[in-house]
């Protein structure tokens, strides 16, 4: 059974540090090789595809005006909302709970360096699923428009789809730092859901146009009530909300990722830093 | 080379390392051996940089393991063959290695042929690998890189005894091209047979090291005797006569005296013998002794049934 021997029958290359590029390939790599990783990929791809498909159906039998670009893009961008994060803590998670990150920091010991390879791993899909999103919203302006008769109406501002980019990526990184600063994935899931879906999309908006001190408040502490003033000032002026856009909103926005994206990171990436492996 | 100096790793009160220093030395196995939680796995984890020590430090050919440009072409590591992701298949988790390290897919060819892995049990996901399989893996990934310096942690665990063989001819073979190769275990007898060096270690403290010859002079345990004749009472006497403290074990006696002097006893009194052996301990009872603090059972025991064996 000895027979074959140890060395290698082709000379290996010289011993370099290992290129970051590589480490990206490699985390890349990573969140796709696995049946977990795959499927996430699938199940959100599809979604994309089933709301596409369930607008487009209701454009046909109603005779509901086909919608403009804003709302395509928005309506397409919620599956990845709702999904893209949770690759960006297993990534994270998955290390610990299936013990890889021994033989991952035993390949490159810097552990600053594979959590930036990570992150950067991360950044690109989450970039891409956007991109698909907003490019099947496109698809969808366009059949939409056709179905129902009428010219597509292109209103998606270049500001309006850097917000979108933007907001995706904050969540991205939400969910990253909290990985890092949990390192489980249930743990991870729970705040990062319990977060966007239970305090942000139900309690914070439901208290917000209610209360004074919701008003005063929740601009400091919740990312989406920051942002409204810059994504929706429309919607908010309707409702009848100051909108504050100036220093004040800006403050709000910063302290708010501050809170939610900047700590967890910080925090996380010092855990990750400091802990033994093992 | 592996060094290691006054290697320390304290957990609140409990001293996990307590002030080991030791050389592992190219073109040599170095057995690392001690009871279970004796520290072998914290000083292994310090080596690789996954555990900070609190004092002391490890190198590699005189370079801390940070310091290693693509440590994976230096060092081959095997901690734990379980920590793979159950989810991949025995290939993929060398492809992803070769691709960190920046090797050809080939190497990845090679190194499942070497460890005996089939093509169709290297696309089997590692959720069903029996541990065997896993070990093979986990030594296939220690050497892709063709690393110098192998730190492999319990690597004959789970091994059939064919598998522990072939692993026995493997690390020999590499250290005879020149390798470093530590391993560790709680198991003696696997570990006898491989290690040119061992190591012996306890509550986190060396208490032995040397070669097997060395370990069993250097403990007292030459000069013993297991003798049994046809006329123990006559036999008794001339040993006694020359000095020698003997004391009836079973249906023989036990000898202060190395087995040559026993028997020109039993010639010049005219004793048949009908067994004579070296009563020394073994190396086994050496390490049970020595690590008595850290076992778990009561080695009192344990050590009578070796003495009387």
């Amino acid at each position: 059974m000895s027979a074959v021997s140890v060395a290698p029958s082709t000379p290996l290359p010289t011993a370099t540090k290992v290129p970051f590029g590589r480490l990206v390939m490699v985390e890349w790599r990573k969140m796709t090789d696995t049946r977990a990783g795959r499927v996430m990929l699938m199940i959100t791809g599809g979604l994309i595809a089933l709301v596409a498909a369930i607008i487009l159906l209701v454009t046909a039998l109603s005779d509901m005006a086909a919608l403009d670009a804003t709302t395509w893009m928005s309506a397409l961008s919620f599956p990845v909302s709702l999904l893209v994060p949770v690759l960006a803590i297993m990534i994270v998670t998955q290390e610990w709970g299936q013990r890889t990150h021994m033989v991952t920091f035993t390949l490159e010991p810097s552990r600053l360096k594979v959590v930036f390879a990570k992150l950067l791993a991360v950044f690109v899909l989450g970039v891409v699923t956007m991109a698909v999103a907003v490019g099947v919203g496109a698809l969808g302006t366009v059949l939409g428009a056709a179905i129902a008769g009428s010219d597509p109406t292109w209103n998606v501002t270049g500001e309006a789809l850097a917000w979108t980019l933007a907001t995706q990526i904050l969540y991205l990184l939400m969910g990253f730092g909290l990985a890092m600063l949990l390192l489980n994935t249930p743990a991870a899931l729970v705040i990062y859901y319990g977060y966007t879906l239970i305090l942000e999309a139900s309690i914070f908006s439901a208290l917000y146009f209610v209360f004074d001190w919701a008003q005063s408040l929740f601009p400091w502490i919740s990312m989406q009530v920051a942002m409204m003033p810059f994504i929706a000032p429309d919607q908010m002026q309707a409702a009848g909300l100051t909108v504050e856009d100036g220093a004040l909103g800006i403050a709000r926005l910063f302290t708010s990722i501050a809170l939610w994206v900047g700590l967890p990171l910080v925090l996380g990436t010092m855990r990750v830093l400091k802990s033994e492996l093992k | 080379m592996i060094k290691v100096e006054g290697l320390t790793r304290v957990y609140g009160p409990f001293t996990a390392v307590d002030d080991v220093s030791f050389t592992a030395e190219a073109g040599k196995v170095t057995g690392f051996l001690g009871p279970n939680g004796a520290g072998k796995s914290t000083t292994m984890r310090i080596m690789v940089g996954l555990t900070n020590p609190t004092k002391g430090r490890a190198t590699i050919n005189g370079s801390l393991y940070a310091d290693l440009p693509n440590p994976g072409r230096h060092v081959g590591v095997l901690l734990d063959a379980s920590a793979q992701h159950d989810g991949r298949t025995g290939r993929e988790v060398l492809t992803l290695a070769a691709m960190t390290m920046g090797l050809p897919k080939s190497r990845v060819d090679e190194m499942l042929e070497l460890v005996s892995l089939t093509p169709s049990e290297a696309k089997r996901r590692i959720k069903n690998y029996s541990l065997g399989m896993k070990q093979r893996l986990g030594i296939a990934h220690a050497l892709i890189g063709d690393p110098k310096v192998l730190i492999l942690d319990e690597p004959a665990n789970g091994l059939d005894p064919a598998g522990i063989r072939w692993m026995r001819g493997l690390l020999k073979e590499y250290a005879d091209r020149g390798g470093t190769v530590l391993l560790s275990s709680h198991l003696l007898h696997e570990v006898e047979q491989i290690a040119d060096e061992l190591i012996l270690i306890g509550n986190g403290r060396i208490v032995a090291e040397g070669t097997k010859d060395t370990i069993l002079s250097g403990h007292g345990s030459a000069g013993q005797s297991l003798v049994t004749s046809l006329d123990n009472e006559a036999l008794t006497v001339a040993l006694k006569a020359k000095g020698y403290s003997v004391e009836p074990i079973g249906t023989g006696m036990r000898v202060s005296a190395a087995p040559a002097e026993v028997g020109k006893a039993a010639l010049e009194s005219n004793v048949v013998l009908t067994d004579l052996r070296d009563g020394g301990a073994g190396l086994e009872d050496i390490f049970l002794q020595l690590t008595a603090e850290t076992q778990r059972e009561s080695t009192t025991q344990i050590h009578a049934e070796g003495a009387s064996a």
